[in-house]
This record gives structure tokens, C-alpha cells and sequence, in this order.
């Protein structure tokens, strides 16, 4: 199925790859202190907002993209819904042992992997990998070793995935039988990692080599770049409208809150 | 003998450890399922994270090599919107450094299976330690929480540990490893002695 990536420029694109990293990042280690599941529900309102009208992707790009946050958000919370300790019993059947305060903490940590998802996906969908290591090799200073690697390695992945169709068809085609149990799963690592690998490698060190003869490896003064990268408006629009978004999910917690836990610990 | 990362050994990790989270990436969402059950079976192949840190200080066996081929691999499944967003960039880090660490005990010297095998419970660990703040794990119940340890940690001796030895041994006799493993003192005695 081939889809259709096409999007409008929003301002969220303008902003600088490397401040978008690092408010993200910020607000990643940040939201570990929090342990209100009212709080991490208007977060998740907020962001889903600017998911949804500000990244600039078709709907349907939009709608597909979400769909395993479903799945995320059960495996993340079943085990402690049903697991978990807790004072209070709704529930009791065998091993399974439902109680007040491992559910809202369950719903608590399924909703927070949406949030952490859903920041994750903001920022593939509006920064071109390109640009952020362009970015990164002009506001923090990163060897252009790295960038040029992380650059080059990102285009061979088409190929790497390609040959692991063409291997997995190979493999069928001789009527590969796998083992049971752990053997199998090292046998299936060993039939696609090691042809992988070994291709790749190779590709990567014939690269390599080309890129040192044109000196991507060089990091002397004065380096000019073909993107140039710099800060503006829109970095402090980011960073703005992201605190605002987590003050007002602040105020509405405590206002308008939606469960009658405050306190998941 | 530099021990410095040129461009080629930054571009041969970073690749490797692409090829992982492709694998990771086709297999996982099968393993993911199992997880409905909250019974941790899924925990069994998580060492296929770290796997990329071990296999690609085996190859390229400089110090650093550990550290950046588990950003390498959390980048590559972040930029392509993978389902877990940010936190990756995270664990792979942690990840990285415990696999780093214990390759840093032994002097970047030792490539014995034993020394694998510790570097995957140590990522192991890190990776639990930053489960207790994002998976609030010490709440769980007791059993639970034993299981889930217990599974992850053997995940990791048998995947980053046991498989990666085995796989790059594997992969010498393709030969490849030769082009970017570091020239080695017999290299240069044996240079000596053909003369």
C-alpha cells in the first residue's frame, strides 16, 4: 500500500529541530513527578489538539498513526490493573486482583504513555531527520562525524529494509522450518541478522571511506553548512504555548478534576 | 592502534544498529500482543535492544561503541514514529551506559562471553531502574514484579549475552568483520615475520 505523506508547512515545522528536542525532552523528565491521573488527562486533551490541527498531515495519516496508541495503552496499564498492589478490592479471581488504587495507577500509566507517544509523534511529523542534525551540528555543536553517519546510515535503511523482504521471500521459498522454543528464535536472528549484517556492513564501509575522502569526517572552524539552521519567533511560540499547555492542565486538574484520585503512589 | 572513533567505525554502528531495530521492529509488535495478558512474556526478548550495543562492540571493539549504538537504535525507531515516542531516546542512553560500563571494567579488552553476558544484565538493570519512575514496577505485586525482573534479566544473558557471541562469530567467517575491526599488534607481527 503506498501512502500518501504529502502535508502543509505548519508552524510547528518553523520551529528549531534542536529547541523542539530539547523542550520535549524536558517535559519527558519532567512528567515523571507527576502522579495526578486528572493532571496527565488534560495534557493528553492538549496535546492531542496540537496533534491533530498543527502537524499538517492528511486525516487519514493522522487517524492510522494513532491506532496502535490503543494497544500501547492497554499493554502499558494490564499488568499493573491487574497486579498491582492496592488497599482497596474490586475484583479478586485467582491470580488476578483488581483493586482501586492499582487501577487509577494502571490508567495513569497507560495515559502517560499516550502523552509521551503522542509528543514523540508530533515531533517526527514536523522535523525532517535531516534538519535535525543539521541542527544539532549548529546549535549544540555536534561532530559532523555523528551527523554525517546518523544522515547516511537513515538513507540505507530503504535498502536494509528491501533485502529483508527479499531474504524472508528466500527463505520461504525453500520452505524454511523454524524450531521450537528459544532455538527457533535464535535460528530466525541468525537467518536475517547475519546476511543483513554482513551486507550492510560492508555497504557502510565503502561509504565511509568516500565520505572521509571528502572530509564529512573534518570539524575545523568555520565549516559552512548547506541548511543553515538558527533560532527564532517560532522556538519561544513553542515553548510558550507548551507551558501554557501544562499550566492550564495544572488549573483545570485541580478545578475541574475527572477522578476522584489526586495521588496515584 | 587509535582508539578514537573515526567516521567509519561512528557510520558501521550506527548501521548495525539499524539492522537491529528493523528486526526488532518486524518482530516486536508479535511479542507486544503477548503482553495483553500482563504476564511479561514479552519481557523474554527485550535483551534484543541491547543486542546491538554487544554485537557492535564485538565488531568494532573501541570504547563508545556500546553507548552510541543504543542512541543509534532508539533514534532510528523515534524518527520514524515509533509507537513508544521520546522515552526511547532515554533508555537507550541508560541502556547504552550499562553495557559501556562494564566494557570500560575490562579495559575495552575482553570480548569473552561472560563479559557479554554482564554487560546485558547491566543494560538490564538500567533499563529496570527507569521502569520504576515510568512504570511504577515496585507497585506491582510481588510475584509480578519477580516475574517481570526475571524474565527481562534472562531475556538479557541469553539475547545480548549468549546470541550476540554466537552471531558475530558467526559473521567472522563472512569475513566483513575484518574490514573495520582495528589492526591488532599480531596484525602488524605478522606484517614483520613475512618480510
Amino acid at each position: 500500500m503506498q501512502l500518501n505523506f504529502s502535508y502543509r508547512t505548519t508552524w510547528l515545522h518553523q520551529v528549531n529541530p534542536s529547541v523542539k528536542l530539547s523542550i520535549l525532552m524536558i517535559i519527558f523528565i519532567g512528567l515523571i513527578f507527576i502522579h495526578n491521573p486528572n493532571m496527565i488527562v488534560y495534557i493528553g486533551m492538549g496535546t492531542s489538539l496540537l496533534y491533530v490541527f498543527y502537524t499538517g498531515h492528511r486525516w487519514v495519516t493522522i487517524g492510522l498513526l494513532f491506532a496502535p496508541f490503543i494497544l500501547i495503552f492497554v499493554t502499558t496499564s494490564v499488568a499493573m490493573v491487574l497486579f498491582g498492589d492496592g488497599e482497596t478490592t474490586w475484583f479478586r479471581f485467582g491470580i488476578i486482583h483488581i483493586t482501586e488504587e492499582s487501577f487509577y495507577r494502571g490508567l495513569h500509566l497507560g495515559l502517560r504513555s499516550i502523552v509521551f507517544g503522542l509528543f514523540g509523534l508530533i515531533f517526527a511529523l514536523t522535523t525532517r531527520p535531516v534538519l535535525l542534525f543539521y541542527s544539532l551540528m549548529q546549535q549544540f555543536k555536534l561532530h559532523p562525524k555523528y551527523a554525517y553517519s546518523f544522515m547516511a546510515a537513515i538513507r540505507m535503511l530503504p535498502i536494509i529494509a528491501e533485502e529483508f523482504q527479499v531474504l524472508r521471500q528466500a527463505l520461504k521459498i525453500r520452505g524454511i522450518n523454524y524450531e521450537k522454543g528459544i532455538k527457533g528464535v535464535y535460528q530466525r536472528i541468525r537467518l536475517y541478522a547475519i546476511p543483513l549484517l554482513a551486507q550492510s556492513i560492508r555497504r557502510a564501509h565503502r561509504i565511509a571511506v568516500a565520505m572521509e575522502a571528502k572530509q564529512f569526517s573534518q570539524s575545523e572552524q568555520g565549516r559552512t553548512y548547506y541548511y543553515p539552521l538558527t533560532y527564532s519567533f517560532y522556538d519561544l511560540l513553542f515553548f510558550v504555548i507548551v507551558s501554557g499547555l501544562l499550566v492550564c492542565s495544572l488549573y483545570l486538574a485541580i478545578s475541574f478534576p475527572i477522578f476522584p484520585v489526586v495521588n496515584v503512589r | 592502534m587509535s582508539k578514537k572513533l573515526t567516521l567509519t567505525d561512528v557510520l558501521v554502528t550506527v548501521v548495525i544498529a539499524l539492522v537491529f531495530s528493523l528486526i526488532y521492529k518486524i518482530w516486536g509488535p508479535l511479542y507486544s500482543f503477548l503482553s495483553v495478558f500482563g504476564l511479561h512474556i514479552d519481557q523474554l526478548i527485550y535483551g534484543m535492544w541491547f543486542m546491538a550495543a554487544t554485537v557492535a562492540f564485538l565488531i568494532i571493539q573501541k570504547p563508545g561503541v556500546g553507548l552510541l549504538a543504543e542512541i543509534a537504535a532508539a533514534q532510528g525507531e523515534f524518527m520514524f514514529g515509533g509507537q513508544w515516542g521520546i522515552s526511547l531516546l532515554l533508555y537507550g542512553f541508560i541502556q547504552g551506559l550499562g553495557c559501556e560500563v562494564i566494557f570500560a571494567l575490562f579495559r575495552y579488552k575482553s570480548y569473552r562471553l561472560v563479559v557479554m553476558c554482564l554487560a546485558g544484565i547491566l543494560a538490564g538493570i538500567g533499563s529496570l531502574w527507569l521502569d520504576t519512575y515510568y512504570g511504577y514496577i515496585g507497585d506491582l505485586a510481588l510475584w509480578n514484579l519477580l516475574l517481570y525482573i526475571g524474565a527481562r534479566l534472562i531475556g538479557s544473558i541469553v539475547i545480548t549475552g549468549v546470541f550476540a557471541y554466537y552471531l558475530v562469530q558467526a559473521l567472522e567467517k563472512t569475513g566483513v568483520t575484518n574490514l573495520v575491526r582495528p589492526v591488532s599488534r599480531d596484525d602488524y607481527r605478522a606484517l614483520e615475520d613475512g618480510r
